[in-house]
């Protein structure tokens, strides 16, 4: 999905002074921040056990003292997995998230400073991309490069990516136009100066809290695929292969969807959240 | 909504069928308001309570399938289960095994095992109204011996010479090389005729769609990604010989619908929206017994869900890292754990237990033997390495594991594979699974022997003579893509061949049995679990049978009490 | 003779430029469909022919040929390529492999399902946006907070869970609604409300901070000091102001909604363009997925064409 939250145009008026005392979204925050970090770069701090290990004499029980998440049809632990799987998800996110705005920036660098001819093209392709559903865009990526984590990774990221292209666009386009530019220009300034100096600088800044928030997105778009098939092979824990690997059983064991989701949807909070705390330190005028 | 626009697509009288607690009511209220017309009316008028739905509602069977194939006929066991309401056999197989009479009353096969002569029964008629004769008969042999079925090529291939019509009602099919069990593989749903007429002069689609058969049912209306209307041909009267009655089917039609989710089937099955479903997933199956359903179990002959070693490149070109393997997996324990003592283990690679001349001592030729797996790698110069994972000459001892998620293998079969990894994991291999889309299985992805180092596969069948399909050689002007070991060896297709072609059931069987152990101690395929075609049928539904070939439901019969 | 004014001209010009680019919009997703269909690994002829069988083989250049001959594989890609736009010119998808049926009729049967659910999903999500925007922006910053924190919530949910919770829940648990059955409004909740309840997050996410921005110009407060109440003045002055963010946006959800569409027919076994597309593509089936491909820009553009005529009415600011 493309965000619109980041709105330079919006006048600092809205929003009075946020961010002085902690919060308790902002603890929350954090701590969700601090523990999806721990599980993704040294999981076994939080989960000892091997995630791949099977015990066909404990098959599907549900959540209990000794295995917190319960287990899967093979008796692997899912607490162990959901935390190793942190790591694959996160990673997958932020890879997306990152050649997505990558793609974006490319594009929209194009778009804007690019000679006539070249500028136009370019913001057709952006327009024809725009154009195709992320999801769609992504399915025929991952059936042409087949399924694997890397492919995820490129799938989501140009899925998502005529989206943010097209902000980055506008932000590039408003940050030409702003008064300092006007004046810059005035002065008789060179224009790759003033690109470098003032347009970037000022249209790329919010890409940051940007990042932040499409790293959300990216995840659930990545679990999508996973959900539908196409994810990364098993016995890799990735939090949508773990979805989709639960919801044969989710009738009898209801925990093995229901978990990792949870996960899922904390990761994506978690980034919204992250991301809004950046974009109001950010922001010009705040 | 739009949806209702559409409504004329599902008739009314199967909506009436599913008697949630609303439409009961609703159901009540119109009975109710309706009543008094009716108490004043003496005749027997049908027509207003046909559409009170009660009396409609035991006309219409609701089964809920798991997959929806691209045309009702063809060579893929989904479209065997569908084209067989549909289209009848020359032949059926009874309950027993025994070959029985349908389209054919008799039929007898010339001494030197090359012709088989059929006598067809009087009076049948395609749904076009084309007789079924005996040039009827041989147009279907001419159409699939052209590519018309590629099962029935696999079968016929190499055996098939010409079909020619003697008189109106007999038919005579000249073989290459003797085959006492064609009759036999004859009575897969693969062989069922459709009207020559409509092969000759209806479009490609048409046929896709609406085969024109002979059999009780006739294809009303295909409602892509969700269900096919069928409905009874009122003048049937040609039912095979094992069938509890031959005329009409008791049920005037069967709203065939594609829920390709486990759970969702058997939710609806619960629920009421479903009469009967296929495919019930192994944890539901004691639940739904005990609450009263009816359950059937079909355990599909041929090859069962089995693991072939490439043995043409990669590690499992020595048959003692082929053997290893087979020792390092506790194959039962997966089965057991994840099928719950409904999928069967099945240890024998090349048949399954449901396949006559099944061979018990190939079956039972590995078990579970982690020291022996290991002392055959040491001796086949695989060593332990630093990370758990056995190297030769710097070359760790890794295998590539693709398999077709949800076409060959469902989610109990991925459950048991990955487990399986984890197994052989212990002795030293490391096994890279590669879960492939069907869009990739569909153009031919890892087929080739550069693709894979195992493949897990079934293929279904009436006997034994599988094994000339799975283990006949793969040459370069006679290509056996169906070969998935890649294992070329003369001797092996030689004791196949002539096991085919043996007249006595007895040499024959043990030829089978030969062939299986000699398929087993060279360990070029282990088997896993027997496939399996499960039905679940709600407690008023009597009759419905399941076809003796490749397990699919037949409606026939069926009636609800 | 009527004189055209330089305003009307300026007007046919904007518009016959919209219109073109319109057209190079789909003329490109055409094309990048196209290149998807040649880029798909392994043999388009053997896939056509494991999909007739059912079989998932090698083939032999003898079983292939038929096939190729009969689709134009054969043929160069540029010779192809020009076929398949002269034939979209005359309004001719492609026939699908597996069906053997004219991708139009294919679609077409599909997609009133995929409308009703898009409508519905839509008309849900402003319903419950505007409810909720309504009740908590601008309310202090304790609910204002709250608020905000159920919109990123929501709008963080997962399609595809929430579809699977919710039908472990009332369908499979409490029964109040059909699993697979049904008819009507009835089986359409569900898959509705799994689609409205994060894209009505979205939307309040951006409308939230319109919302109390306006609530703050001059304008807003002179309508209260005028003696307006306040549930007057948030739906008669603020919200006209406000739900133009959201608007936009809701043109591009309506094209985005075709990816949930995947999610929501495959989870609860609903007919409809998603579940096709996501079966084509699994099965190769390449025809029907550029010919979705291809009117998914079609509604893409003209929603976008109508939007931007809407536009200057909803807001005086935009001349048309």
């Amino acid at each position: 999905m493309t965000t619109t939250t980041t709105r330079p145009e919006a006048p600092a008026a809205a929003r009075p002074a946020r961010a002085a005392r902690p919060r308790p979204g902002v603890l929350f925050t954090g701590l969700a921040a601090v523990v999806l970090g721990v599980a993704a770069a040294a999981p076994w701090l939080l989960a000892p056990a091997d995630p791949d290990a099977i015990d066909l004499a404990a098959t599907l029980q549900p959540p209990s003292p000794t295995h917190w998440f319960g287990t899967d049809e093979i008796g692997r632990d899912l607490y162990t997995r959901v935390v190793h799987g942190a790591g694959q998800s996160l990673t997958i996110g932020v890879g997306a998230a990152a050649v997505a705005l990558l793609l974006a920036v490319l594009l929209a660098l194009a778009a804007t400073l690019a000679p006539g001819p070249v500028a136009t093209a370019t913001d057709r392709v952006i327009d024809v991309l725009f154009a195709f559903p992320t999801l769609l865009l992504a399915l025929l990526l991952v059936s042409v490069l087949g399924p694997a984590p890397q492919t995820l990774v490129v799938a989501v990221g140009v899925g998502v990516a005529p989206g943010y292209a097209r902000m980055v666009r506008a932000q590039l386009l408003g940050a030409r136009r702003s008064p300092y530019v006007e004046a810059a220009t005035a002065l008789g300034h060179r224009r790759t100066r003033i690109v470098a100096r003032h347009v970037l600088p000022n249209a790329l800044r919010p890409l940051v809290a940007v990042f932040a928030l499409s790293v959300g997105q990216c995840v659930v778009w990545a679990s999508s695929l996973s959900f539908l098939g196409l994810g990364v092979a098993p016995p890799a824990s990735e939090w949508g292969a773990l979805l989709e690997a639960g919801r044969a059983y989710v009738t009898v064991a209801g925990w093995l969807v229901v978990l990792p989701g949870l996960a899922i949807v904390a990761l994506a909070v978690t980034a919204t959240a992250l991301g809004r705390a950046l974009q109001s330190h950010l922001e010009p005028g705040e | 909504m739009l949806e209702r626009l559409r409504a004329p697509a599902v008739p009314e009288d199967a909506i009436a069928v599913r008697p949630t607690p609303a439409r009961l009511l609703l159901a009540g209220l119109t009975a109710a308001l309706l009543s008094p017309v009716t108490a004043c009316t003496t005749g027997p008028r049908v027509e207003p309570a046909a559409l009170v739905a009660p009396a409609a509602a035991s006309d219409t069977i609701v089964y809920g399938h798991q997959q929806e194939p691209p045309c009702v006929y063809g060579g893929w066991i989904e479209q065997g289960y569908l084209s067989g309401q549909i289209l009848d056999n020359v032949v059926a197989l009874d309950d027993d095994g025994r070959v029985v009479p349908w389209l054919a009353e008799s039929w007898t096969v010339a001494p030197d095992g090359l012709t088989w002569t059929f006598r067809l029964r009087r009076g049948p008629t395609f749904s076009d109204g084309t007789p079924v004769d005996a040039a009827a008969v041989a147009a279907n042999f001419e159409y699939w011996s052209t590519g018309g079925n590629s099962t029935v090529q696999a079968w016929i291939g190499g055996y098939f010479d010409a079909a020619r019509a003697l008189d109106d009602r007999t038919v005579a099919v000249r073989l290459s090389r003797p085959y006492p069990r064609f009759a036999e593989n004859m009575t897969q749903p693969y062989f069922g005729l459709q009207s020559p007429r409509a092969l000759a002069t209806r479009s490609e689609e048409e046929n896709c769609t609406a085969p024109i058969g002979s059999g009780p049912f006739v294809v009303e209306r295909w409602n892509r990604g969700s269900d096919i209307q069928l409905v009874r041909r009122a003048d049937y009267d040609w039912a095979p010989a094992n069938a509890q009655h031959s005329g009409p089917a008791h049920v005037a039609r069967v709203d065939w619908r594609f829920v390709a989710d486990p759970t969702a089937r058997t939710a609806a099955l619960r629920s009421g929206e479903l009469d009967a479903m296929y495919d019930v997933p192994a944890f539901e199956w004691a639940g739904l017994e005990a609450e009263g359903y009816a359950l059937a179990r079909y355990v599909t002959g041929g090859r069962p869900q089995q693991i072939s070693f490439n043995t043409e490149r990669g590690p499992f070109t020595d048959q003692r890292v082929r053997q290893a393997f087979a020792l390092s997996l506790d194959r039962r324990g997966a089965v057991e754990a994840v099928g719950k003592g409904v999928i069967p283990y099945d240890g024998n690679g090349p048949v399954s237990r449901s396949t006559p001349a099944y061979d018990e001592r190939a079956a039972a030729r590995y078990g579970h033997d982690p020291t022996a797996a290991a002392a055959l790698l040491d001796e086949a110069g695989w060593h332990p390495g630093p990370d758990g994972v056995r190297t030769r000459d710097g070359h760790p001892l890794e295998v590539v594991f693709p398999y077709a998620v949800n076409r060959t293998v469902n989610q109990d079969g991925v459950a048991i594979i990955q487990a399986l990894q984890q197994q052989a994991g212990t002795v030293g291999f490391r096994v890279r699974l590669v879960p492939y889309p069907p869009s990739a299985a569909a153009a031919g992805a890892y087929s080739g022997p550069g693709d894979y180092d195992l493949m897990i596969g079934y293929w279904t069948a009436v006997n034994a003579g599988i094994l000339h399909v799975n283990w006949r050689r793969d040459l370069p002007d006679a290509p056996n893509k169906a070969n998935s070991a890649f294992y070329d060896d003369p001797a092996l297709e030689d004791l196949i061949l002539r096991a085919n072609s043996e007249a006595d059931p007895d040499r024959q069987a043990e030829l089978y049995r030969s062939a299986q152990r000699y398929i087993a101690d060279r360990a070029l395929s282990i088997g896993v679990y027997d496939r399996l075609s499960t039905l679940a049928v709600k407690p008023g539904l009597r009759g419905v049978r399941q076809e003796q070939s490749q397990g699919g439901p037949i409606f026939h019969d069926a009636h609800f009490a | 003779m009527t004189r055209i004014s330089p305003d009307q001209s300026r007007w046919w010009r904007r518009w016959a430029g919209r219109a073109g680019s319109a057209v190079v919009v789909v003329w490109g997703a055409a094309t990048v469909a196209f290149l998807a269909q040649l880029a798909q690994p392994g043999d388009r002829a053997t896939a056509v022919l494991n999909l007739r069988t059912g079989q998932t083989q090698e083939r032999s250049p003898d079983e292939l040929a038929p096939i190729n001959a009969e689709y134009g594989f054969d043929r160069s890609a540029p010779a192809q390529y020009l076929e398949y736009l002269t034939g979209l010119l005359r309004g001719d998808l492609g026939t699908s492999y597996q069906q053997h049926r004219p991708v139009w009729d294919v679609v077409s049967e599909q997609l009133p399902g995929t409308l009703a659910l898009t409508g519905t999903t839509l008309m849900l999500a402003w319903v419950l946006m505007l409810a909720w925007v309504l009740l908590t922006a601008g309310r202090g910053r304790r609910i204002g907070g709250w608020g905000a924190a159920v919109d990123s919530v929501l709008a963080s949910l997962p399609q595809y869970w929430l579809g699977v919770v919710l039908l472990l829940v009332f369908a499979f648990g409490l029964g109040w609604f059909p699993v697979v059955g049904g008819t009507g409004p009835v089986r359409i909740v569900l898959p509705a409300l799994t689609l409205a309840l994060p894209l009505a997050g979205f939307l309040a996410q951006s409308t939230r901070t319109e919302f109390e921005r306006v609530l703050e110009q001059p304008f807003v407060l002179s309508a209260r000091l005028r003696g307006s109440g306040d549930l007057a003045v948030r739906l008669r002055h603020v919200l006209r102001h406000a739900a133009l963010a959201p608007l936009t946006l809701t043109g591009w959800a309506l094209g985005a909604t075709i990816s949930g569409a995947v999610i929501v027919e495959t989870v609860f076994a609903r007919r409809g363009i998603g579940r096709t597309l996501v079966t084509a593509v699994e099965s190769q089936d390449l025809p029907i997925v550029t010919g979705i491909v291809v009117l998914t820009a079609v509604a893409y553009v003209v929603i976008n064409l109508v939007l931007d005529a809407l536009y200057p009415l909803l807001d005086p600011r935009v001349t048309p």
